[in-house]
């Protein structure tokens, strides 16, 4: 089967690349070995959070920041970019509601109440907003092990916020019949929550105890197609601001997001496949010409004009190191970079340092091309975003899903440039 | 082989996607989902005695190793489980006779309006649950009367310079022969000269019920009638996804057989869209399509999932003018072979259907698309919806005749 | 300054230590036991999980084959439930001298340790995961022992007898006077309180600290750490205990204990006990010979490096640590160092670990003029009275057949909220470090990775801490955790510890915990 583009990942980076495309008429595959990034990151879009302390303005810290790290995938795209991405995920999104931006961070607390900064928040985690302060009440549900709200609560009352401002917090919680199940996982209290008979006893469960002027925060469980509706009903029927905190993977939140692209795709055209591992590629000269995929039989190639990796970093196998020490991108085996040397120390002592790991990935240039390590694009069709890029820590910096949607975003842009 | 599949629970990160995409840990707790009975339990299952019966609510899906994006190969390691569990159990007569279609497909072809009267019959149906364990209203197929195999030995098919050896599996064998011969007209209509070997079960009940020693020697059976062809070069084609699929990849990964005939008709198996697709891939495909102006909600079967070709069915559709193919995003019909028939999981089968039911039911069309027969029977009784092969489909827009 | 009055003071926590405060107690004596961290924190928390057939010093060292041989049935009868009766295996790899299979046969019937050569055949059916070009298999009655429940089950049969255990108690000083240890003044790690204790005898039963326990009643006694390191991979590889059929080396045997198998060890002098650092080098090694019993050892998950160190006592200096026997000592101090009211038990390992607490306790009879006859060789500990082994999947089962009707907090590893609970209101500490070493929280494939959070929001919870104590114990879990982890990190850990960072780092943001 021949493709307009082949993209290989399906978490954020992967899939708005590909909906980017779809939108604009291109005809889309997405093949990915597997679900994940969506499921196990939190819904917020996180551009930048931490730059040598807390970032308050991306768009103010983001020339500094870029700057001082010339390597990070945001040295390879302009700001104007990162904000037209925000704007078009906002847009496909429309259902939830996102809001903010890139000049002024939302802090919001996690589940362990520190507070986080983040750029963009869907509607439903909204009201956590900490930076004007407030009263927060967090609910936590029996069943569910992944929240602690009083643990939360306490942490939170002691954040540093902006201008002087201050939280007081403190926890409840909340008896629900489960049946004859004990421990509930979040994507079980979400799908509960969907239901009215539920929504109910949550209701009924809470009205009395809560004190005026309170801001009411859930664990991130709110629903999942109807989360909108679910989050609403909460704050018409309590009286009182409801919001949701991501806890563990599954990310319900993140879940949400990767249904409606899943869907948006297939409305455009789009195939998604999922399931099936790039093994090979086929090409000619500096012109990749097909990916070639694991089926359960013999492998199927599939061919396009412009290819898009996006298949994460350690965390989801798109970057591996071996007993040895090497390292290695495992769809097409592409040069990397930000490896330490070979022989070296692996790692260091300290797991809150800097780890010699860190930034490896893959070099690319400003159309997201990868790299070959004499510095030219290893195959002119070929765009590389998300994870998989070098020069970032998104997990310290708080960029994870910044950096997937801005390239993400970027590698479609430039292919849809060559395309013209 | 053994080792391929627990070693890969190794790669489990415990990053719960299985869960959240598996529909049977959701519909029920005594399931308590993949990634709990797979990679997580296999740790504490010292090769002897099997300590959790709750594997055997693993529906066999395999939707979970798809979604992995480690690599674990859940739902296999769940079979080889449920496999040792049963063996130390002992297989229930219930499971031996219904992991047996072809057993039951001979018995009850001669005696077919007798056969079909009783399994509609509905004091007779609640006796067979109390009795048997198979639930009173699981969707049972009719038994066509007249087999494939009978229509295939007196069908000449037209010598071609191409040949193609056709594994029509039992349901169509039994239930559908109409379909196996629809499928024989569109191959020979693209210039193929089809041969239908003798040939009996692949033995995926048996494994999905655990019983390996017999699923085995159905599998070797089978191979050795079909690996003559693939030996030859012929590719081997069948309409019955799962069946492509055991014999794919299936009967060695999890079956752990080292046979010569089984990997060579592996090598040489194809799923029938996915060879109707190549065949138009390289221009081969004959395209004089008759319009089909029908709304389809076309149903990608769980098994032809984990085949990991894509959906090429779809892509065959599109070749029909006014044909709109819907694909439905609904994950399993709940059926998994022969889990929903038995009375403890039928209820639990129903559950998982009902979203794939409602939105079939959404389409408000005439007819369904589905490549498994077993996926179509239940599609057909949970949503009232007529469901086909999607070789019904290109057969009629080839103008070949009135099914 | 509090003061305890006892007969016997036991100076040490683990095998050696909690098998002498236990045969004591059972005698009729008055038992203090104190340690400086939580019972099992040293050597014995460290060990292979090797129940020894004998079979490893059949050659080299029969005296110590000759003591496992009878250790090994005296607990398989009394501490059934902190064994699993895996069996164990001599090997000949294409590596080793197939003659010498032919010298450790003989040696086992010399010192009586129960051995069957069986045929390879035999041998690979029952792991197919061995190199399959081995030559020659022997059976032997090894079996794998959980350190943690033989420490626990005989410090509880020591309280039941009326003994009193002191863990988080550090020695500051043995008292004396003439010539006479009288006591000794300790001080609690959790609160700074001291306590003075004083006793007729005391039992020096540190390990391979007992040197500077020694020391404090200016009594001079080497003891030479041998450091061994082990690595835990992710699931059991192997369901019996592999040994090379060799003379002994490194990383010659993998253990199945629990859900992991182990690959162990070295045996590298150091000059301190605490001092166990792991180079990459001596993980390169273990790795490359566990390759040679397991073909595909170095794809396979690692999940965690340790070291413990081995309390070698040698009267001479030796400086190939492996050539000191592993059988036991014990010094009596009036006759060595002419102080009285001082023995120290030493050297020996686990398996071996009662027949050193009856030793120490014959002594401290003597010492005390009484004579009472031992009687841990037949009473069963506490939780093993129906003599029925560990089996692997009790954990599983014990879910069944509803598996989700109880909060499971650490999946890997199984423990309910419930357990963990009970665990974290009865101790006297809160470190998560402790758990885990008691009920394996977090020791699973993901280390940690999910149950560790849910583990804090219940200390905190459970009224046991504040958020500031909470967020302390997280963070020194995790560091505890990483020192373990990162030594071995590659392939699938690697993907699990990068997992584990989005998850405290990015969606908890854990390093931002406020002070």
């Amino acid at each position: 089967m021949t493709y307009d583009v082949v993209v290989i990942g399906a978490g954020l980076a992967g899939l708005a690349s590909a909906l980017r495309l779809a939108d604009e008429g291109l005809h889309v595959l997405v093949v990915a070995k597997g679900v994940g990034g969506t499921h196990l990151a939190p819904a917020t879009i996180d551009v930048l959070g931490y730059a040598d302390g807390r970032v308050e303005s991306p768009a103010r810290a983001l020339p500094e920041f870029v700057a001082a790290h010339p390597e990070h995938p945001y040295g390879r795209v302009s700001v104007e970019l990162i904000r037209a991405s925000l704007e078009w995920i906002r847009e496909r999104l429309d259902g939830l509601g996102y809001r903010g931006g890139l000049e002024e961070n939302v802090l919001l607390p996690t589940a362990v109440g520190v507070a986080k900064p983040t750029a963009l928040v869907p509607q439903t985690m909204a009201a956590g907003d900490l930076r004007a302060g407030g009263r927060f009440v967090f609910v936590g549900l029996g069943g569910l092990k992944d929240f602690y709200p009083a643990y939360l609560a306490e942490n939170l009352a002691r954040a540093e916020l902006p201008n002087g401002a201050s939280v007081s917090a403190r926890a409840l919680e909340l008896g629900l019949p489960l049946g004859r199940e004990g421990d509930v996982s979040g994507t079980g209290f979400a799908r509960r929550f969907e239901q009215s008979a539920f929504r109910d006893q949550v209701v009924r469960g809470l009205e009395q105890r809560l004190v005026p002027g309170e801001i009411v925060g859930f664990p991130a469980v709110l629903g999942f197609r109807h989360a909108q509706e679910v989050w609403q009903e909460l704050e018409t029927r309590l009286r009182h601001p409801v919001f949701e905190v991501p806890t563990l993977p599954p990310s319900v939140g993140g879940i949400r997001v990767f249904e409606r692209l899943t869907a948006a795709l297939r409305r455009k055209g789009a195939r998604v496949v999922v399931g099936t591992t790039v093994s090979g590629s086929e090409h000619n000269r500096k012109t990749l010409e097909g990916v070639v995929t694991q089926t359960a039989g013999r492998p199927r190639t599939y061919r396009a004009r412009s290819f898009v990796l996006a298949s994460g970093g350690f965390a989801s196998g798109g970057l591996q190191m071996d007993s040895y020490g090497r390292v290695r991108e495992t769809a097409f085996e592409l040069a990397l970079a930000g490896l330490p040397a070979p022989g070296g120390q692996r790692f260091e002592p300290g797991y809150f340092d800097e780890q010699p790991l860190d930034g490896a990935g893959l070099a690319v240039d400003d159309a997201l091309r990868p790299l070959d390590p004499a510095g030219a694009p290893a195959f002119e069709n070929l765009h590389a975003a998300g994870a998989t890029l070098a020069g970032a820590t998104p997990w310290r910096e708080a960029s994870g899903n910044g950096i997937s949607l801005a390239t993400g975003y970027a590698a479609a842009s430039a292919i849809l440039e060559r395309m013209s | 082989m053994t080792e391929l599949v627990r070693d890969s629970l190794d790669h489990c990160v415990k990053c719960t996607i299985c869960e959240t995409f598996c529909p049977f840990s959701q519909a029920t707790p005594l399931f308590p989902g993949p990634k709990y009975v797979g990679p997580q339990a296999e740790r504490y299952r010292a090769g002897a005695a099997s300590p959790d019966v709750s594997v055997d609510y693993c529906s066999g899906c395999g939707i979970c190793t798809r979604v992995c994006p480690q690599g674990v190969k859940i739902a296999e390691i769940n079979s080889r489980a449920r496999a040792r569990l049963w063996e130390e159990q002992g297989i229930p007569l219930r499971n031996q006779l219904i992991a047996r279609p072809s057993v039951l497909g001979r018995l009850g072809t001669p005696v077919a309006p007798l056969a079909n009267w009783t399994l509609r019959n509905r004091p007779l149906r609640w006796v067979g649950e109390r009795v048997l364990g198979v639930h009173r209203h699981a969707p049972l197929p009719r038994f066509a009367g007249r087999t494939f195999q009978r229509w295939a030995k007196r069908h000449v098919s037209p010598a071609a310079e191409r040949t193609v050896v056709y594994f029509h599996a039992c349901g169509t064998n039994y239930y559908e022969p109409a379909v196996g011969r629809m499928t024989v007209e569109v191959l020979e209509h693209n210039g193929f000269h089809v041969v239908v070997p003798p040939q009996d079960c692949c033995g995926l009940p048996l494994q999905s019920n655990g019983n390996f020693p017999a699923a085995r020697a159905y599998v070797r059976r089978l191979a050795a009638r079909l690996a003559p062809y693939a030996r030859d070069g012929c590719a081997i084609v069948t309409n019955s996804t799962s069946c492509g699929l055991m014999l794919k990849r299936e009967a060695q990964e999890i079956l752990d057989l080292e046979d010569e005939d089984v990997r060579v008709v592996s090598e040489a198996m194809f799923d029938l869209c996915e060879f109707l697709l190549l065949l138009h891939e390289h221009g081969e495909l004959r395209t004089e399509f008759l319009p089909l102006p029908l709304t389809v909600p076309y149903h990608a079967p769980c098994q032809q999932q984990s085949h990991g070709i894509d959906k090429p069915a779809l892509d065959l559709f599109s070749l029909i003018p006014q044909l709109e193919a819907i694909e439905l995003d609904a994950d399993c019909c709940g059926v998994a072979g022969t889990y929903g028939l038995k009375k403890e999981k039928y209820e639990i089968s129903m559950a998982v259907g009902e979203r794939l039911f409602d939105q079939v039911r959404e389409a408000e069309a005439d007819v369904a698309a589905c490549d498994s027969e077993t996926c179509r029977w239940q599609i057909e009784y949970g949503s009232g919806v007529h469901a086909v092969h999607p070789v019904e489909l290109l057969h009629r827009a080839y103008g070949l005749g009135e099914p | 300054m509090p003061a305890l009055e006892t007969e016997v003071l036991v100076v040490g926590g683990g095998s050696t230590g909690v098998g002498v405060v236990r045969d004591a107690a059972m005698r009729g004596l008055s038992t203090v036991l104190v340690e400086r961290g939580d019972l099992a924190v040293g050597t014995t928390g460290r060990f292979h999980g090797l129940l020894h057939s004998g079979g490893r010093y059949a050659v080299k060292d029969p005296l110590a084959a000759v003591e496992c041989v009878a250790e090994n049935a005296i607990l398989r009868r009394t501490a059934a439930d902190c064994i699993e009766d895996t069996g164990g295996l001599f090997v000949t790899t294409k590596w080793d001298d197939p003659a010498f299979g032919d010298e450790f046969e003989r040696g086992c019937r010399d010192t009586g340790v129960p051995v069957e050569e069986i045929p390879v055949k035999e041998a690979l059916a029952l792991e197919p995961r061995l190199d399959r070009s081995i030559s020659r298999a022997f059976a032997v009655p090894d079996a794998s022992l959980d350190p943690w429940k033989l420490v626990s089950g005989c410090a509880r049969s020591a309280r039941e007898h009326g003994a009193r255990i002191l863990p988080y108690h550090r020695v500051l000083e043995l008292e004396r006077r003439s010539g006479r240890v009288l006591g000794a003044r300790v001080e609690s790690a959790l609160t700074g309180d001291e306590v003075r204790i004083r006793a007729n005898v005391v039992v020096n039963a540190a390990g391979a600290w007992a040197g500077q326990i020694a020391e404090l009643a200016g009594c001079k006694v080497t003891i030479l750490p041998g450091k061994g390191i082990m690595i835990a991979m992710n699931h059991r590889l192997v369901n019996t205990v592999v040994n090379r059929c060799k003379p002994p080396a490194d990383g010659d045997i993998i253990v199945p204990i629990r859900t992991v198998s182990v690959i162990g060890t070295t045996d590298t002098r150091v000059a301190h006990p605490d001092e166990l650092e792991v180079s990459q080098q001596e993980i390169d090694e273990m790795l490359d010979e566990g390759e040679k019993l397991v073909p595909g050892f170095r794809e396979a998950r690692a999940l965690r490096v340790w070291a413990g160190a081995r309390p070698l006592f040698s009267a001479e200096d030796v400086s190939d640590t492996r050539e000191v026997s592993r059988s036991h000592a014990l010094l009596d101090h009036a006759e060595r160092d002419g102080v009285e009211g001082l023995i120290t038990i030493t050297g020996g390992k686990t398996t071996t670990f009662r027949l050193m607490a009856e030793a120490a306790v014959d002594a401290v009879c003597a010492h005390l003029g009484v004579d009472r006859p031992c009687r841990t060789h037949e009473e069963p500990l506490p939780g093993s009275e129906e003599g029925r082994f560990y089996w692997l999947g009790s954990r599983v089962q014990a879910q069944e057949p509803v598996p989700r009707s109880e909060e499971i907090i650490c999946e890997c590893e199984l423990i309910t909220r419930d357990r963990l609970k009970a665990a974290m209101v009865t101790r006297p500490t809160t470190n998560l470090d402790d758990i885990r070493r008691m009920l394996r929280l977090g020791m699973g494939p993901c280390q940690g990775g999910f149950c560790i959070y849910r583990a804090t929001g219940m200390l905190h919870k459970y009224e046991r801490l504040d958020s500031r104590a909470a967020n302390a114990s997280l963070l020194d879990f995790l560091q505890e955790r990483w020192k373990g982890v990162h030594p071995i990190l590659h392939g699938d850990q690697l993907r699990q510890a990068s997992l584990d960072d989005w998850i405290f780092q990015g969606l908890l943001a854990v390093q931002h915990l406020p002070e």
